[in-house]
C-alpha cells in the first residue's frame, strides 16, 4: 500500500484531493454539490490550459514562465480582433497563432541559440507583456461581443463549451504522450537529451515543438479567460504562470525532465482551486488563501521528497541484494539520468 | 577565464555609457548629475536583493522567494512599530524575520532535496501570504499600508551625505563587503566550487550544505534590508513592496553574468547590470517612452544581451580551439545543473 501511493504520485494526489473534499464536506454541509464541482471545473480551466502547456516544456527539461504574458498578449490580439468586426472563429484562429508564434519565439531563443530557458523566457515575459501593452495602448479591452461570452454559459450539465474544449486538449494530450511515438520522444528528450540524439531523435526539434505547444495551450488559455472575465484588463495572466509550474510540481512532474502525466496535471489543478473555492466556502477571509495555498505546496512537496528519498534508498539496498536487474523499481530521482532512457517511461506510468 | 569575464563586465561598463550617451541626447535634462544620482533611489533596492542573489546563483541554487520576502519583511518592521516597539528593535526584528525566512528556504531544500525553484516557489507564495495575515491583523487588510513611522526613519529614504543619497552609499558599501566576500574570501571561492560541480565540492571535502545555506541567509538578510528601505522611501509597509524586484533582480544577477547553471557570476557584473537596467528604465521615461513600451525593451535587451553573449562566447570557442574544447568545457555543466 506505502509502495503503491509512494510511486504512484497520481493515485495519492488523487487520494489526498478526495480526502480534502471530504474533510471540507464534513467541515461545511453542502460544499459537496455538483454545483461546486461546477464552480471548481469552470475556476480551474484558465490555469488548466496554461498548466498542460509548461507540462509538455518541462518535460523535455526546460522551463517557461512566459505563459502568463504570452495569454495576455493573445487575448488581447483576440479582443481588437473582435472589436474591430473579425468573425469568432477567425480571431480565435488568429489569437491561437499569436501564441504558437510567441511559443516559437521561445523555442528558437532556447532549442537554436542555445539560451538558458529560464533566461530566455523571464525575457520573453517582459517582452510580451510589453508588446500586448503596446497593443492596447495601456487601456482595457471591454465591450467583448456576445459571440465570446457565450462559450463560458452552462450548456445544462454544469460545464460549457469552453469545459467541452479543455476537456478534449487534455485528452488529446494524454493520447499525444502516452500513446504515440513523437510522444514518447518528448520524454526521452527531458531524461537524457544525448542519449536521446544519439538515437537519433531530433531533440532540438522536439524542444522546439515543446514551446510551441506550450504558446498556442496559453493562447487557448486567454479565450478562456476573455470568454469567462469578458473583458481583457492589462494584467491578464499576471503570475499565473508561477502557480501553473507549482501545478506541475504538485501534479508529479519533475523539473529535472523526463517524468509526468498529464491525469497528475489535471488532479493538481482540480486540487489547488477546490481548495481557494473551499476558503472561500469556509468563510475564510480572502487574506489566508496564498499563505495556506504556499503552506500545502510547501508540505505537500517536502512529504513527497521525504518518501521518494526513502524509495531511493530501499529501491538501491534491493539492487544491490539481487545484483543487476530491478528494471521496473524504477526511481524518480536525479540518479535517474544515469540509466538508459526506456526505463524511466515506466517510471511515469 | 578571468579575463572572459572580466571582459564583460567591460561591455556591460560600455552598454551603460551608451545607454548615457544615447539617453543624453534625446533629453539632455537626463545627463543632469543630481537627476542621475537621486533617480538610483528608484531602482536601487533591485540591487540590494541582486547581489545576494547571485551568490545564490552562483552557488548552483535560486531563490525567487525574496520578492515576497522584501514585503514581509516591512509588514514585520511595520506590525512592531504599530504595537510601540522602539526603532531599533523594530529594525532588527525585520532583519530577523528575513534571515529566519531564508534558514527556513536552506533547510527545506536540503530535507527534502528538491529543486531550489520549487522549493522557493512555494515559499513565495507562503511568505506573500504570512504578510497578508500579519498586516490583516493590524488592520491594514489587504494592500493596504501600515504607516506612522518615526520621522527619523522615514528621513532616512531622502537623507544625504556629502551631496549622494544614503540608500546608494548603502548599497555601495553593500556591494564592497559583497566583492570581498565572494572574490576575495575562502567562502567566495568555495561557493564558485560547489556551483561549478556539488559532487566534486562534497568529495574534495567542502562543507556544501553549509555553504549554500550561508547563500540563502545572506538573500534574507538583504531582502529584509531592501524592505526597510523601500517602506522608509514611501513611508508606509505594504505587502506587495517587493514584487515587482523579482524580474529585475534576476534579470540583473544574470546580465551580469552570473550563469543561471551555477558556478559563474561576479557581484561586480551585477552591479552594473543593476545600473543598466535601472538607467534604462528612467531614461525611456524620460524620453517619453511609454512605460509598456519600456517595459518591452527591457525583456528584449536581456534575451538579446544573454544570446549575443552566448553567440560570441559559442564563435570564440569556434576560433579559439576547435570544438572538442568547448564540448568538454559546455557540455557537462549544461548537462548537470538544469534546474
Amino acid at each position: 500500500m506505502f509502495e503503491l501511493f509512494a510511486r504512484n504520485r497520481v493515485a495519492s494526489l488523487f487520494a489526498i484531493t478526495i480526502l480534502t473534499f471530504g474533510i471540507i464536506g464534513a467541515a461545511a454541509p453542502g460544499f459537496l454539490s455538483g454545483n461546486t464541482i461546477a464552480v471548481v471545473m469552470a475556476n480551474s480551466l484558465v490555469l488548466m490550459l496554461i498548466s498542460f502547456g509548461t507540462m509538455l516544456v518541462i518535460i523535455t527539461r526546460n522551463i517557461d514562465v512566459s505563459s502568463g504574458s504570452v495569454l495576455g498578449l493573445s487575448a488581447a490580439v483576440l479582443g481588437l480582433a473582435l472589436n474591430a468586426g473579425i468573425s469568432l472563429p477567425l480571431a480565435i484562429g488568429l489569437c491561437v497563432l499569436v501564441g504558437a508564434a510567441a511559443g516559437a519565439l521561445n523555442g528558437a531563443l532556447v532549442a537554436g541559440l542555445g539560451v538558458p530557458s529560464i533566461v530566455a523566457t523571464l525575457g520573453t515575459l517582459g517582452l510580451y507583456r510589453g508588446l500586448m501593452l503596446t497593443l492596447t495602448g495601456g487601456r482595457w479591452i471591454e465591450a467583448l461581443p456576445q459571440s465570446i461570452k457565450s462559450l463560458a454559459s452552462n450548456l445544462g450539465w454544469g460545464g460549457s463549451v469552453l469545459t467541452i474544449i479543455v476537456l478534449l486538449v487534455f485528452a488529446g494530450l494524454w493520447f499525444f504522450l502516452r500513446r504515440t511515438r513523437s510522444g514518447g520522444y518528448f520524454f526521452a528528450v527531458g531524461d537524457n537529451r544525448e542519449a536521446a540524439r544519439h538515437l537519433g531523435i531530433p531533440a532540438r526539434w522536439i524542444e522546439f515543438s515543446a514551446f510551441v505547444g506550450a504558446g498556442a495551450c496559453a493562447a487557448l488559455a486567454g479565450v478562456v479567460f476573455a470568454a469567462q472575465i469578458g473583458f481583457i484588463p492589462n494584467q491578464a495572466g499576471n503570475g499565473i504562470e508561477l502557480k501553473a509550474i507549482a501545478a506541475n510540481v504538485l501534479g508529479g512532474v519533475s523539473l529535472l525532465g523526463g517524468v509526468g502525466s498529464a491525469v497528475g496535471v489535471f488532479i493538481s489543478v482540480i486540487f489547488l482551486t477546490a481548495i481557494d473555492s473551499a476558503l472561500v466556502f469556509l468563510r475564510i477571509p480572502a487574506f489566508w488563501n496564498d499563505f495556506i495555498a504556499g503552506a500545502i505546496l510547501l508540505s505537500v512537496l517536502m512529504l513527497d521528497g521525504r518518501i521518494r528519498l526513502a524509495l531511493d534508498k530501499r529501491i538501491r539496498a534491493k539492487r544491490y541484494a539481487i545484483g543487476h536487474g530491478g528494471q521496473n523499481a524504477k526511481p524518480a530521482s536525479k540518479e535517474k539520468a544515469a540509466e538508459s532512457l526506456h526505463v524511466s517511461s515506466e517510471a511515469t506510468r | 577565464m578571468k579575463r572572459l569575464v572580466l571582459r564583460w563586465e567591460a561591455v556591460l561598463v560600455l552598454i551603460l555609457i551608451l545607454e548615457f550617451v544615447v539617453f543624453g541626447l534625446i533629453n539632455p535634462r537626463f545627463l543632469n548629475p543630481s537627476n542621475l544620482l537621486y533617480g538610483t533611489s528608484d531602482f536601487i533596492h533591485i540591487g540590494i536583493v541582486a547581489v545576494p542573489l547571485t551568490l545564490v546563483i552562483i552557488g548552483g541554487g535560486i531563490d525567487v522567494s525574496f520578492a515576497s520576502l522584501v514585503g514581509l519583511c516591512a509588514i514585520v518592521f511595520g506590525v512592531a512599530n504599530f504595537f510601540g516597539v522602539p526603532l531599533p528593535l523594530s529594525i532588527l526584528a525585520a532583519l530577523a524575520a528575513g534571515v529566519c525566512a531564508g534558514a527556513m528556504n536552506a533547510a527545506i531544500i536540503h530535507f527534502s532535496k528538491i529543486q531550489p525553484l520549487v522549493v522557493t516557489l512555494g515559499s513565495l507564495y507562503l511568505f506573500g501570504g504570512a504578510a497578508t495575515v500579519l498586516s490583516g491583523a493590524v488592520g491594514a487588510g489587504g494592500y493596504e499600508g501600515i504607516g506612522n513611522f518615526p520621522g527619523i526613519f522615514t528621513e532616512f529614504g531622502y537623507l544625504e551625505v556629502f551631496g549622494i543619497p544614503a540608500m546608494l552609499i548603502l548599497f555601495v558599501i553593500m556591494a564592497l563587503i559583497f566583492i570581498v566576500l565572494l572574490h576575495f574570501t575562502r567562502f567566495g571561492r568555495s561557493v564558485y566550487l560547489v556551483g561549478q560541480s556539488e559532487n566534486a565540492a562534497r568529495y574534495s571535502g567542502l562543507p556544501v550544505e553549509r555553504i549554500q545555506t550561508v547563500t540563502y541567509l545572506l538573500t534574507g538578510l538583504c531582502a529584509a534590508i531592501a524592505g526597510l528601505m523601500l517602506s522608509s522611501y514611501f513611508g508606509s509597509a505594504r505587502v506587495d513592496l517587493g514584487t515587482a524586484t523579482l524580474l529585475p533582480a534576476i534579470t540583473a544577477a544574470v546580465l551580469g553574468g552570473a550563469s543561471i547553471y551555477g558556478g559563474q557570476g561576479s557581484v561586480l557584473g551585477t552591479v552594473i547590470a543593476v545600473f543598466v537596467i535601472g538607467f534604462l528604465q528612467q531614461g525611456l521615461q524620460m524620453a517619453g517612452v511609454p512605460s509598456q513600451v519600456s517595459s518591452a525593451l527591457s525583456g528584449g535587451l536581456l534575451v538579446g544581451v544573454v544570446a549575443l553573449r552566448l553567440g560570441s562566447a559559442m564563435l570564440a570557442g569556434f576560433v579559439a580551439r576547435g570544438n572538442k574544447a568547448m564540448a568538454a568545457r559546455s557540455r557537462p555543466i549544461v548537462e548537470e545543473k538544469i534546474k
